[in-house]
């Protein structure tokens, strides 16, 4: 018995390439980083990030608008490595179970997976100065460019365990 | 004999300080331009007036007061950060950030943008020009 969980554990631990594809796209990293945390591909669909880049001119209420050349480049990336192709990483694999088929979020905080990951957060949690929303990644998981959301510290609150 | 080779690019750059890039001087030769089509007594931007456009409050593309200090610090050689997303943004002022100011797609990029998120509009020729005077002059 011990052995067969050591050997499911063992298993397990070879089953994902990582917890999400870290972005590898200097041009990506640019344009997107320069105002959020750039939100690695395989956090969305194909589908929501090619409606997304269709109107940059209203993104989530501001102006992102891109050159055409640039905002192509960015979407091809993004559809390269959205969460249907990155399914080798457990995150991508997970959001994208979490979406139906005919669904196409466009906020990453809405998507089912991510709200049950973050059912613990209250909203002064995020309300507070050093987080002020719910999109600042790093505020609360220090490792999330490298694609790891596991390491949780909240400022002011502390360890949050799901 | 190398040092001096390193220091004197250096000094001739501090010179520059203050000049626009020959891009964005271009560019500032456009917006000139412009004006004059419906200003024809127009002689040149003002550090003064982009002060203004700068710091002004407006009702933005979110339908809420916003201005260019919002997100910028009013110090421009300070760091700001994103009113919405809480990023830090390096400062504007080009003697605080060389960066800043020198390729004139980046130049026209941001204006775009903050000039739709803080006036709703892309902006006039006339506080285009001074807007870039008075960051130059920061």
């Amino acid at each position: 018995m011990k052995k067969l969980f050591m050997l499911m554990f063992i298993s397990a631990s070879f089953m994902w390439a990582g917890g999400l594809k870290p972005v590898d796209n200097v041009l990506y990293q640019e344009e997107c980083g320069s105002c959020h945390f750039a939100f690695q591909p395989g956090l969305l669909p194909s589908r929501s990030w090619e409606v997304m880049m269709g109107k940059l001119t209203d993104h989530f209420g501001v102006d992102a608008s891109l050159d055409a050349p640039t905002m192509q480049t960015l979407l091809t990336y993004m559809q390269q490595n959205a969460s249907e192709k990155a399914t080798g990483y457990k995150r991508s694999y997970k959001m994208n179970r979490s979406i139906g088929r005919y669904e196409t979020p466009l906020k990453i905080s809405e998507v089912a997976y991510f709200r049950d990951k973050h059912r613990a957060i209250r909203p002064a949690m995020v309300n507070q100065k050093e987080v002020r929303s719910i999109s600042n990644c790093v505020a609360c998981h220090k490792d999330a460019a490298a694609g790891d959301f596991h390491d949780t510290f909240v400022p002011n609150y502390g360890v949050i365990d799901d | 004999m190398k040092r001096v080779l390193i220091i004197l690019p250096l000094c001739l750059a501090s010179l520059q300080a203050g000049a626009f890039s020959p891009q964005v001087q271009g560019y500032i030769q456009e917006l000139k331009a412009e004006v004059k089509k419906t200003d024809p007594s127009f002689s040149d931007f003002s550090i003064e007036r982009g002060k203004e456009v700068f710091t002004s409050v407006h009702v933005g593309k979110k339908g809420e007061k916003i201005s260019c200090t919002s997100c910028h610090n009013a110090n421009l050689r300070d760091k700001g950060e994103n009113v919405h997303t809480a990023k830090m943004i390096e400062p504007l002022s080009p003697s605080a950030n060389p960066a800043r100011l020198t390729k004139l797609k980046d130049v026209q990029k941001w204006l775009r943008r903050n000039f739709n998120d803080v006036y709703n509009n892309d902006g006039t020729a006339l506080q285009r020009g001074d807007v870039l005077y008075y960051i130059n002059a920061n």
